[in-house]
């Protein structure tokens, strides 16, 4: 059962910290973009 | 019914990808319902795999990492070619969404890779007693990855550059002649590998079956909605950068 849960926990942390990570980038990328208009 | 249904899903990702990325900024706003989608679809995946699929007699409970280590090959295929595909229109067009296309796909792509790199070694270390085995399918997957991460080291490095677009465009459809070595490596090294064979070709039970395609299904459009995210992050990264050049 460790074997399990820490297949699934690892895809869980892989794809939300993927997702977050676009989302911080995003974030920046817009702050940028309105700092310079 | 589920293998269609899977084709069905990945026919309709790369049609809903490729209508997106004609005009990202306008289309945008359509990722939230695939985003909603891939959201309801991870619960439903979830409880097959803990109470519908059945505990494999030979290895036990640890056969539950098959329903999300398979269903990540999908979307690392996908991602690649989605690359390949992205690349061929922006050398044709020489438009920047296409290219903003090829490099999301590299790195969502990269992404699944890594997940199944990840997920694979903590499954064979129970089932078969090792890590990692140098055999051809391992090898040519961590080929893969390796390509792919070259890829979004080449785009890093020159960011913003033509010339670097359309050398990483020629580069992702040149990389993605290698995941049919990885697909048929099995084949090609004639059992002498750690996987037994092709899930396509295993006839899994029904409720196995069923539970590994909704697991598909679910990652392709996790997949979908990440792609897209990627593509309005390289969008809005790109316009930053113009507007610097512009100013200096």
């Amino acid at each position: 059962m460790p074997w399990v849960l820490a297949a699934y926990g690892v895809t869980g942390v892989v794809l939300v910290g993927y997702a977050l990570y676009l989302r911080a980038a995003r974030g920046a990328a817009l702050r940028d973009q309105q700092r310079r208009s | 019914m589920v293998t269609a249904a899977v084709m069905l899903s990945v026919v309709a990702a790369l049609a809903w990808l490729l209508w997106l990325a004609a005009d990202i900024p306008g289309r945008i706003g359509t990722a939230r319902w695939v985003g909603l989608l891939a959201v309801a679809l991870i619960p439903v995946w979830l409880l097959l795999v803990a109470y519908y699929a059945p505990i494999e007699a030979v290895q036990g409970i640890i056969q539950k990492i098959f329903y999300v280590h398979i269903p990540a090959i999908i979307p690392t295929y996908f991602g690649f070619i989605l690359s390949a595909i992205g690349g061929g229109l922006y050398l044709f067009t020489r438009q920047e969404r296409w290219d903003q296309l090829a490099v999301s796909g590299a790195e969502v792509g990269v992404v699944f890779c890594t997940l199944m790199l990840v997920v694979g070694p903590i499954w064979a270390k129970p089932a078969w007693g090792q890590w990692w085995a140098w055999d051809l399918r391992l090898t040519m997957t961590l080929i893969l990855w390796f390509i792919y991460v070259a890829y979004l080291f080449l785009r890093s490095f020159a960011f913003g550059s033509d010339t670097a677009r359309t050398y990483t465009a020629v580069y992702g459809i040149a990389g993605v002649c290698v995941i049919p070595f990885v697909y048929f490596a099995l084949d090609l090294a004639q059992s002498a590998t750690m996987h037994p064979t092709n899930p396509a070709r295993e006839g899994l039970p029904p409720e196995m079956g069923r539970t590994v395609g909704v697991g598909m299904i679910t990652f392709i459009w996790i997949f979908a909605w990440l792609i897209a995210r990627r593509c309005e992050v390289g969008l809005l990264q790109s316009r930053v950068l113009a507007s610097r050049v512009g100013v200096a």
